[in-house]
């Protein structure tokens, strides 16, 4: 009896494995090729009403539709994107956020792994610490912003207070242009840190002992154990981690909004706070969509690329199907 | 005494006894203040029922969307009144200020029934009444089914009435003939001088009169005081860092945000004048305003003052106002001056911001609405919340004359009512009705910001500004 | 890795107290600001030292609080309500409905699955704000405007893909042996994937179910646009406390303390399965 291709590929063929399917009646062989998309479909079932919205939006993109211009109105194709290839502040917005996202996860990652590994060992008091490390994941970004920003008023904050015992009596903050990138960043850092710790630390500790056991036996140099076996097998982890924090990042708008409304001038002008400001502020709804259909396409292509290399990562793991 | 004391009350809201007589007769009746006050709401109430029937709704249900706002406290804390008199029932959503405007947005544009009225700012109408979310409300004033004969539209400040009136064309003045009525003002705030008394006692000076003197002022007061800054002002990047003080000063030399002509509008922001201006302005803040300026907003100015971090605020008068009460450090400091930044002016030219009720047009029940809406801002309620609550500025004339709100003020805040005297007539908004106005604005804002950081000179940055802001019309269809 | 010095042991020690110093200072201080008026929190300069009051908690619980302008009313109660149960509802449906579909990815390769599984994560890079305005349209069309079902419902755009990824991960680290075994002896598919996979898959579970949680509960666009005050969530019910009289801090504090604390329990919670992760190393492949 010829086996479908969905089975011959399964990543579970294991000989005894078809043997089961070919003993089996046919209703449950029928049932069996069903089940993965019986398991997954609900999820996409549930997901594919916001493809209405979606493609509603897409439509939108592709129209001059400024809610208080109504006589305006009218589908122009692709104008608005055309419009933004000569646009200084399209291109601002674009180099910002790219800077952002790859600033705030870089730092993140390494600060995250770093903890993580502080932390790799299950003792009560690790535990405990990166539970209590999780609490500035837990306030909300835009109260959280809310909090930063009076810390760092330079008559009440905190902050500023203790950099001006440092000495630095003039740091401004997130209002001078020369540190204002720096201090959203350091909001940023600060607030999603612990969510890649969290999954770099589950990861690490559901890592297969054996590996790390024979390489202590003969001796292997920490650095080698860590380059050449903690890191290829935590890299999974670190590209799921990693794409949701940039998916996430260049999309940040809680904390530049709220610290600084993408100002001073237009040095945090992120695609959200733009896009934000076209659509609720100047009712300019098809610029604002075009503008987020951009930032989707650049998240989509970006996301394609991790999982692409999450995928083989996963092939080399378990060897070809 | 009590018939005597209600026909004397009756009298005096019918207008045919002044409210000095009115006292003198009460006294001589032997009523007590409170006494007579009680006859007067009585008589209000009464008055206000007189022909017109209230009742007309009775049984309908309204829904309102609200700000988180003084107003708004004051208006729910009286709302018991007009459901009483009218028999509707009334709900409403409260959003906080950080997001009110987004919710309006989001409701309106969307095209949901669920809110019958809410309140907006003036410039917010410029967008909603273009995009028809929004009900001329001259049509419901002028029509005497509708509107009681007691409703007194003239008696709201005139600056004010044409301030939230307009005819939709780009451009088109405030106020004129054909012009739609969006919104009806409600509590209002104009800009001036709030400060620090004791703070200007000890280093000696005055409240400036004009922008070279409160430039002048605001460094001495950086310098002497060894802590708290000169002068705090809004900086943050947005239309809302223009609105206030700057354009009030703006103003007041004359000048003007665009200029009109065949109606088509041209940029107006790098004339000379306008260039002097915002070199003082920029040096202003860069001498002695806050160092996280361009951070700042309505809260953080209000803020600085209340806790003794800064001397004068140039801002609206209510954020003085609320900063000399609550848990406010500097609660009982804080003294009030008007302003005129044009050394020439004979008198201040403050820009408004309007608490305003709008009637949506996804609306059901719009008539009923209207019913809400003349109630909320009629004589009897603002001069309930001018009293009771803290519904300041209240936009009718016969209520900044009513001695006891005007009592409570002066004892109070020091200076207030003269600041309003002297300011009212000229305060309207000054900025042109376009549609493009918060785009516009905000960029303006961040200039500024790029100015003050000395990453472009004055002169250079209005230049672009100017270019920019022509290209954004012309692209719009509304420039030449 | 069982061997440690005493000077790695100090240089780590060291090192936790660092990170726990930059992480939690905030924290603390915010804390701090929860049990001060704001008369003491707008010090000029701040200081470590005031008398503590618990007037900002006892205005959010009993609902009423003396201001400036007079008194004001808060909802925060409703809001952290109406927080649990979004955020709890959503992320339940999120795993019975992501756990399966991650399984099903993990374990099997079948046609169009990569897509499904891609197309499942691209809901969770359209920004929000490009589907908010035709989502409104949408939602009123199915009278889903303002109900806990709508909400629940779009929430699911945070919480499953989420979910759904980093417990592929999980499931694909778990060697199917273990289920070829348990099969073989007779059991069904559920069964099996009831008793063997999903325990062996929980560090996992409970990872991006409290992640999945902790976004839903940050969240606050959605409530924001689709409903009315009634069901907003506490992040709107905090800003609340932004007036025009003034920001209120000392309750805003107060209002992030509450808003993390079940947070936290459900985190301390799943802390257990968190940390199962390398004691069920030995039995994996």
């Amino acid at each position: 009896m010829a086996l479908t291709d969905s089975v011959r590929s399964s990543m579970t063929t294991a000989t005894q494995h078809s043997q089961t399917a070919t003993r089996a009646p046919a209703r449950r062989r029928a049932l069996r090729q069903a089940l993965p998309y019986l398991l997954s479909l609900p999820a996409l079932l549930v997901c594919i009403g916001i493809l209405i919205p979606f493609f509603t939006a897409v439509y939108y993109s592709m129209m001059r539709f400024r809610l208080n211009l109504p006589m305006l109105k009218g589908f122009i194709w692709f104008d608005n994107y055309i419009s933004f290839l000569s646009d200084g502040a399209f291109w601002n917005t674009l180099s910002i956020s790219l800077i952002y996202a790859f600033v705030t996860v870089t730092g993140e990652l390494i600060l995250g792994l770093g903890i993580a590994l502080l932390l790799v060992r299950p003792t009560r008091l690790n535990n405990a610490v990166s539970i209590m490390l999780l609490l500035p994941l837990m306030t909300a970004p835009a109260l959280a912003a809310l909090m930063w920003k009076l810390m760092t008023n330079p008559n009440f904050g905190i902050l500023s207070y203790l950099v001006s015992l440092l000495g630095f009596e003039n740091f401004k903050w997130a209002s001078d242009p020369s540190t204002a990138l720096l201090t959203v960043v350091l909001v940023d850092i600060w607030v999603y840190t612990p969510f890649i710790m969290i999954l770099l630390l589950a990861g690490l500790r559901s890592l297969p002992k054996q590996p790390f056991e024979a390489a202590a036996l003969d001796g292997v140099p920490r650095s080698f154990v860590f380059f050449r076996i903690t890191l290829p097998m935590l890299m999974p982890y670190i590209i799921t981690a990693t794409l949701f924090r940039l998916l996430d990042s260049i999309q940040q708008f809680d904390i530049i909004y709220s610290m600084t409304q993408g100002g001073p001038g237009d040095r945090l002008m992120v695609f959200q706070v733009q896009s934000y400001l076209e659509f609720f502020q100047y009712t300019n709804v098809g610029r604002s969509a075009a503008l987020l259909i951009v930032l989707w396409a650049i998240t989509y292509a970006l996301s394609n690329l991790f999982i692409k290399h999450w995928l083989k990562l996963r092939e080399r793991a378990h060897g070809p199907a | 005494m009590y018939e005597k004391g209600r026909d004397l009350a009756a009298a005096f809201v019918r207008k045919q006894v002044s409210r000095r007589e009115l006292i003198q007769r009460a006294s001589q009746l032997g009523l007590s203040v409170a006494a007579t006050s009680f006859f007067v709401n009585q008589a209000m109430s009464q008055a206000m029922a007189a022909d017109f029937d209230w009742q007309k709704h009775k049984g309908t249900n309204l829904k309102l969307l609200l700000n988180k706002h003084p107003y708004a406290d004051a208006m729910i804390a009286n709302l018991d009144t007009f459901k009483s008199m009218t028999g509707m029932n009334v709900s409403y959503d409260i959003f906080p200020e950080d997001v009110y405007f987004d919710k309006v947005t989001a409701a309106l544009s969307s095209g949901s029934s669920e809110y019958d009225a809410f309140m907006t700012g003036a410039y917010m109408t410029w967008t909603y009444g273009p995009a028809g979310w929004i009900e001329d409300l001259n049509e419901y004033i002028q029509d005497s089914d509708l509107t009681n004969p007691n409703y007194n539209w003239d008696d709201v400040l005139p600056g004010l009435r044409a301030s939230t009136a307009w005819n939709g064309v780009p451009g088109g003045e405030l106020g004129s003939a054909d012009a739609k009525q969006w919104c009806i003002p409600w509590g209002y705030e104009l800009n001036n001088v709030s400060y620090n008394k004791p703070m200007f006692d000890k280093v000696g000076v005055k409240p400036p009169k004009n922008l070279p003197e409160m430039v002048e002022t605001a460094a001495k007061l950086t310098k002497d005081l060894g802590g708290p800054y000169g002068v705090g002002v809004r900086g943050s990047r947005s239309w809302a860092t223009i609105h206030p003080g700057f354009l009030s000063g703006y103003s007041n030399y004359g000048q003007r945000d665009f200029s009109v002509s065949d109606g088509k509008l041209k940029a107006a922001m790098n004339t000379k004048e306008s260039k002097a201006y915002h070199e003082l302005w920029v040096k202003m803040i860069q001498e002695s305003g806050p160092k996280n300026w361009s951070t700042y907003t309505w809260y953080q100015v209000g803020t600085d003052l209340g806790a003794g971090a800064s001397a004068m605020i140039f801002d609206a008068d209510i954020l003085g106002y609320f900063m000399n009460g609550g848990d406010n450090k500097e609660k009982g400091n804080i003294h009030y001056a008007p302003f005129a930044a044009n050394p020439a002016a004979s008198a201040p030219t403050p820009n408004v911001w309007i608490w305003s009720l709008a009637l949506s047009s996804f609306s059901g029940q719009k008539e009923a609405a209207w019913y809400f809406m003349q109630w909320a801002s009629s004589v009897e309620h603002d001069l309930f919340g001018a009293r009771k609550m803290d519904f300041v500025n209240p936009v009718r004339a016969s209520v900044w004359k009513d001695e006891e709100f005007r009592n409570r003020i002066d004892k109070s805040y020091p200076g207030y009512l003269e600041q309003h005297d002297v300011s009212a007539p000229g305060a309207k908004i000054y900025f042109t009705a376009q549609p493009l106005f918060f785009d516009l604005t905000t960029q303006w804002a961040e200039t500024l910001q790029k100015m003050v950081a000395k990453e472009v000179p004055v002169d250079e940055g209005l230049d672009q500004l100017a270019a920019s802001v022509d290209k954004q019309l012309k692209d719009a269809g509304l420039g030449g | 890795m069982n061997q440690i010095s005493t000077f790695e042991r100090i240089v780590r020690g060291l090192l936790i107290a660092l990170v726990l110093l930059f992480f939690l200072f905030p924290i603390f201080w915010i804390l701090l600001m929860s049990f001060q008026t704001n008369e003491q929190i707008l010090r000029i300069p701040p200081s470590l030292f005031f008398e503590p009051t618990l007037q900002n908690y006892v205005a959010l619980l009993t609902g009423r609080l003396q201001t400036a302008a007079g008194n004001l009313d808060i909802a925060f109660m409703r809001n952290l309500g109406n927080s649990l149960l979004l955020s709890t509802s959503s992320v339940l449906l999120a795993l019975a409905l992501g756990v399966p579909a991650a399984y099903a990815f993990a374990r099997y390769k079948f046609r169009l699955g990569e897509s499904i599984a891609f197309t499942l994560l691209s809901f969770r890079f359209a920004p929000p704000l490009l589907v908010l305005l035709p989502l409104s349209l949408f939602f009123r069309q199915l009278h889903l405007t303002d109900t806990y079902i709508g909400l629940i419902w779009v929430y699911q755009l945070i919480c499953l893909p989420l979910i759904l990824w980093i417990v592929r991960g999980y499931f694909e680290d778990i060697s199917p042996d273990i289920e070829h075994a348990y099969r073989i002896s007779g059991h069904g598919w559920w069964k099996t994937f009831r008793k063997i996979a999903i325990p062996l898959a929980r560090p996992g579970i409970a990872a991006a179910g409290l992640l999945a949680f902790i976004f839903a509960w940050n969240n606050f666009i959605f409530a924001l646009i689709l409903a009315s005050a009634s069901k907003q969530p506490v992040t709107v019910g905090a800003l609340a406390f932004v007036t025009a009289s003034g920001i209120q801090y000392g309750q805003i504090a107060a209002a992030i303390v509450l808003s993390v604390t079940p947070t936290l329990l459900l985190a301390l919670y799943a802390q257990r399965y968190l940390v199962e992760g390398l004691s069920l190393g030995a039995v994996k492949g």
